[in-house]
């Protein structure tokens, strides 16, 4: 919202004050601005002047050569506006002067010596209208100052609207004034107004508003009143001019005198012909009804959209935008003037459906005070009459007041202030500021007791900690001074699933060289379908900027592969992982299930599949072991889920028989797509689910005294026989022995192994209470070579 | 018998004078020394010797022994000399200008920021909880006194998901669960994923970083919020900050600010990173709203206390120096390799 230094200045005295700091220190105790424009600036000596005689220029259409009276002396002065004529009183920008910034001085137009030029309203900068030059009253003086005509001096500060989004009483310049007069501590002019009870004998206009819902009435107020003989088309300079320095377009008289009450006082008001609408009903829709707003839009509205009808004509969207058909015309002198107050969430619902977000929306979704409905009748008709001297009221102040908000009265006390801020205030300040935003109170001792103006209590205000908000804010919070509290210090518990997440991203960057990506956690539409990714349904964002883009992921692979597939076009390998979320939703309109997800994505144009599966594997278990001592099982997998997992090499991890996720190398398919040449692996390991298993206390175990023995054994398997199935047999033998196996290694050869291959053990075994005897070393090696026979795996003879 | 060790001791002396490796000197000393070694053999005959000699051809025997031994010895200390030495000569000189695969991987750049921020907290004695990042509208919206159809809804475009819940659009979305599982007093901050529905640019993102903080205790007051607010960011940016609070509105606190600093890159003066404003807004904070107290199930009366939000991604970009926020979300490992681990 724009605030213009020169309608501040109509309620408060700033003499003397320098503005840029005023507009810092309002920064500081009430709302973000975002600017500031100083407007005026870019001209100097352009004075008033009339037109004496207008002359045809030979070869143009357009050029007129003038003889312009500054009240001097006669110049000479090539123009091409249209609207040039003899005896106008216009803004001549002389030899000399300073228009936009730039000095004019004597020019040639069409061979023709030019001693100035008359101005159009956007070279002035008071409006964008560039259609023709300026016309002032005939009876204005010549040779004066325009600014003294026409206020181009104005300073403009944009304060943030987010930051006024719970302040409908600052949505006007009367509301920001009280605050700078609160700020500067000086008075605050009451408003001049129409005394409306002179017309309490007039005709009351025929309102009906139908309530259907007593406790939340869509239509809280409706006010109206006639007024008649308007015949001014045009607003004052005054008028115009601040509309436009704060963001609003002149269109005629009526028109921005309600825009200037709303932009004075933050409520919106209509103005009716007369012709069209003499009374109004205030009722929603029965049924949905295709309407013209007055931007000559044909809108579709849904049934129940409160609207305000004349007889059984609906005539405007209430408080959102009024219909073409009851709008002001050329020849309208006599209006029906609306002031009313609706229900800020119906606005907003309404205004949202339709896309239509209005000025008037925009204050009324703010919950304004009612109250004003009247106040802004009574200033409309004392700026109208200072438009406009002629106008005559013809009805009397008609009102429907349906619901009034409560009154507040809040009870707080002086120490509880101080606690609240930290700092000790003297009570005069407090009563001050409180007296000055127009709070009414009453001190008793350290008591006060205080009643909330009705400006602040439609949902602002309601509690003590929005009057120490009050305070502290005027004290200015540079003034309290830091102080520490002295908190009771308790030991800290760390979550131990986030200890996990930073052990393991910690591991994977520093020991395997992976680097951290993170992501979006929703599924790429498009990237899927280049690269053959299938993805199952899940829950979707119904409202995406990017409309395809808006399934969950469900898994992380996908994410790992995007990552790959972006970056092995710069190098020749890839790894990377990331900690993320993944969502499963049932369909049912019921939660969505999360989980934390390690995903991790091997890819290299060096290495094979099968170093990045060991390369993976060993990434997953030493997460496991962090801290934890418990070994993983891998169980390959007969079915593959996704299709981007290999269906031979792909695993399922499983720590103390829980599910953790799987590795696999990625299906040909997609490697394809992604580079033919690499060998690409994903891994997904449910981090929340590990981190949640208890972990396995390390034991210490005593080393042996007596001599350890150890022997290897080269088996003889088939090629599809797995180390896995080899230790479950050296389990299974009774050894009573056994300290521990190693591989030693597994030798393949196509010549010298037909479909078999060699796989080497080295064991230890040994005693806590004796050297073993030979005896005791030939039964244990007996008891392991019968189990592994009994899998068919014999030693190679 | 004399006679024959003296030419013993010759004959050995010369042997050890010609030899040429390790192996040589192993096999005189077992020719000489060994079990069955020539001077070895002398000392077992010695009861052969007559009783008059004995000691005497014993002790020379022994003398010889010990000079065979040393004479030995040292010889193989001038061949290890030799074996060094050819070693060195030998040496295939490295070049370590050459570059190797270091096998460091990199964090992301958030990641750092939060483990940092996260330290310095609980170091402040806060726990480090975890959000959703689906969330109820409840929780992301009423919860934090964002009623619906509340104008303040418009300050965050939201992503709306089919079941009716939201992707959080920020970090308090978590406060009310924070608040129903410790109750008062409470220190906690919660770092997360937030997401907006926003098209991106480089100082948009539709998801990024922030860490959310609250603090409950009896009598907590916003004097207190200063002081802590410039302590914390006076850890985070290593340096003394100045810290300036001016009113601000978010709907879950009351009274609410906006925290600038004074710039800590140019202390002020202007430059890039404060956008020459010498302030940079850095961080909402307020005393959280009673009401939302209550719906915690704190009672307002007894306790109160303030939230702040970090913006995480912001700080990674200021550490960083990192302009474009889109960045961050790349999966570019060329930009995100640079943040090697320490």
């Amino acid at each position: 919202m724009y605030i213009s230094i020169n309608w501040i200045k109509d309620f408060v005295d700033l003499d003397g004050i320098d503005v840029e700091n005023l507009i810092y220190k309002f920064t500081m105790s009430t709302a973000e601005v975002e600017g500031i424009t100083k407007h005026g600036q870019d001209v100097s000596g352009v004075i008033t002047a009339r037109i004496e005689s207008v002359e045809e220029v030979e070869n143009s259409k357009k050029l007129h050569k003038l003889m312009v009276n500054n009240g001097k002396e006669l110049l000479q002065v090539v123009c091409g506006a249209p609207n040039v004529r003899e005896g106008a009183v216009v803004a001549f920008a002389q030899v000399g002067s300073k228009v936009q910034g730039q000095n004019i001085g004597v020019a040639t137009l069409a061979g023709i010596e030019s001693n100035g030029m008359c101005l159009s309203e956007k070279e002035l900068g008071v409006s964008d209208d560039h259609s023709g030059i300026i016309i002032l009253d005939d009876d204005t003086p010549l040779g004066v100052d325009i600014k003294t005509i026409i206020p181009v001096d104005d300073i403009i500060y944009e304060v943030d609207n987010k930051s006024l989004t719970n302040r409908p009483d600052l949505w006007g310049h009367y509301g920001i004034a009280r605050e700078i007069a609160t700020i500067v501590n000086r008075p605050l002019k009451p408003l001049e107004v129409e005394e409306l009870n002179q017309y309490r004998e007039l005709e009351k206009l025929a309102i009906d508003v139908a309530v259907e819902n007593e406790e939340n009435p869509l239509c809280l107020r409706y006010s109206a009143m006639r007024v008649e003989n308007v015949t001014k088309k045009q607003a004052s300079w005054k008028v115009k001019t601040r509309l436009y320095y704060c963001g609003m377009r002149s269109i005629n008289l009526l028109a921005d005198m309600t825009n200037y009450i709303m932009m004075e006082l933050g409520q919106p008001m209509h103005a009716f012909d007369e012709r069209v609408v003499d009374s109004v009903g205030v009722r929603t829709l029965p049924e949905a009804t295709k309407f013209t707003t007055l931007d000559g839009q044909d809108r579709d509205l849904d049934k129940g959209t409160l609207m305000i009808w004349h007889k059984d004509t609906p005539v405007a969207i209430a408080g959102v935008m009024g219909g073409l058909q009851s709008e002001i015309e050329d020849d309208t002198t006599k209006l029906f003037l609306e002031s009313a107050n609706f229900d800020a969430v119906q606005i907003r619902k309404t205004a949202a459906k339709l896309d239509l977000r209005t000025d008037a929306a925009a204050h009324y979704e703010k919950t304004l005070d009612p109250e004003l409905c009247e106040l802004a009748i009574a200033r409309f008709i004392k700026l109208l009459r200072d438009e406009d001297k002629d106008i005559t009221i013809t009805s009397a102040f008609s009102d429907v007041y349906v619901k009034k908000y409560p009154h507040i009265t809040i009870h707080i006390d002086k120490p509880f202030i101080d606690r609240a801020i930290g700092k000790v205030l003297s009570m005069e300040e407090v009563t001050r500021t409180l007296t000055n935003l127009k709070y009414d109170i009453k001190v008793d001792g350290d008591n006060i007791t205080i009643e909330v103006p009705t400006f602040r209590a439609t949902k602002d205000v309601s509690q003590k900690a929005d009057i120490i908000e009050e305070i502290a804010r005027i004290h200015g919070y540079d003034n309290i001074v830091p102080e520490s509290n002295l908190w009771k210090i308790s030991p800290v518990q760390k979550d131990p699933v986030r200890e996990l997440e930073y052990s393991a991203k910690e591991l994977l960057a520093s020991k395997y060289g992976a680097s951290e990506i993170h992501s979006y956690v929703w599924y790429n539409t498009e990237l899927n379908q280049e690269l053959g990714i299938k993805t199952r349904d899940n829950l979707k964002i119904t409202n995406g900027i990017v409309r395809l883009d808006n399934t969950l992921r469900h898994e992380m692979a996908p994410t790992m592969l995007y990552a790959i597939h972006k970056n092995l076009k710069y190098m020749s390998e890839a790894k990377v992982f990331e900690v993320g979320r993944t969502f499963d939703y049932h369909f049912d309109g019921g939660l969505a299930e999360e989980y934390k997800v390690l995903g991790i994505g091997l890819s290299s144009l060096k290495q094979t599949e099968k170093e990045l599966m060991y390369e993976a594997k060993s990434m997953v278990d030493s997460i496991v072991s962090i801290d934890r001592n418990m070994t993983v099982e891998y169980k390959h997998m007969e079915d593959v889920e996704n299709n981007w997992m290999h269906p031979v090499n792909s695993y399922e991890v499983l720590v103390n028989g829980i599910s953790l996720g799987y590795i696999s190398v990625v299906h040909p398919k997609i490697v394809d797509s992604i580079n033919p040449k690499a060998a690409i692996v994903v891994a997904e390991i449910r981090i929340d689910t590990l981190g949640e298993i208890a972990k396995h206390e390390i034991e210490y175990k005593e080393i042996s005294k007596y001599q350890t023995v150890t022997f290897d054994l080269s088996l003889i398997v088939d090629k599809d026989v797995m180390y896995g199935d080899i230790e479950k047999a050296i389990k299974e033998a009774k050894m009573q022995y056994l300290m521990g196996y190693e591989l030693v290694d597994i030798y393949e050869s196509a010549e010298k192994l037909l479909g078999k291959k060699a796989v080497t053990i080295r064991f230890t075994i040994g005693s806590y209470t004796d050297t073993l005897t030979k005896e005791q070393i030939d039964k244990e090696r007996e008891e392991v070579l019968n189990s592994l026979k009994s899998h068919q795996m014999n030693i190679a003879e | 018998m004399e006679e024959n060790i003296e030419k013993l001791g010759q004959k050995f002396k010369e042997k050890i004078n010609s030899i040429k490796s390790m192996a040589d000197a192993e096999s005189v000393r077992v020719e000489a020394l060994g079990k069955k070694g020539e001077v070895i053999e002398i000392l077992k005959n010695l009861k052969n010797v007559e009783e008059s000699k004995r000691k005497e051809v014993g002790d020379k025997a022994n003398k010889l022994r010990v000079e065979i031994e040393e004479l030995i010895e040292k010889k193989k200390e001038e061949l290890k000399e030799l074996e060094y030495e050819a070693k060195i000569k030998n040496a295939e000189k490295i070049d370590l200008t050459v570059p190797v695969d270091d096998k460091v991987g990199s964090l992301h750049p958030i990641t750092i920021v939060s483990r940092e921020l996260e330290d310095i907290f609980t170091g402040m004695g806060f726990t480090v909880e975890d959000g959703n990042e689906v969330e109820t509208e409840y929780n992301n919206f009423e919860a934090v006194n964002v009623p619906k159809y509340h104008p303040a809804r418009d300050m965050q475009d939201t992503f709306w998901l089919e079941n009716g819940e939201v992707l959080k659009t920020q970090t308090s979305a978590a406060q009310n669960k924070i608040m129903k599982k410790y109750g008062a007093p409470l220190k906690a901050i919660f770092p997360g994923r937030c997401f907006r529905n926003e098209a991106l640019d480089a100082s948009h993102e539709n998801t990024f970083f922030q860490m959310e903080g609250m603090m409950i205790d009896k009598n907590v007051s916003i004097s207190n919020l200063i002081y802590f607010m410039k302590t914390l960011l006076s850890e985070v940016f290593k340096k003394e900050v100045e810290v300036r609070l001016r009113p601000g509105f978010f709907p879950f606190v009351e009274p609410g600010f906006e925290l600038d600093i004074k710039c800590p890159y140019c202390g002020g003066v202007g430059c890039k990173v404060c956008k020459y404003g010498s302030w940079i807004e850095l961080c909402p904070c307020g005393m959280i709203h009673p009401k939302v107290l209550e719906m915690g199930g704190i009672d307002p009366e007894e306790y109160s206390g303030f939230a702040f939000g970090l913006g995480l991604s912001r700080l990674a970009m200021m550490k960083y120096n990192i302009n474009d926020l889109r960045a961050l979300n790349s999966c570019d490992l060329r930009v995100l390799k640079q943040m090697k681990i320490k």
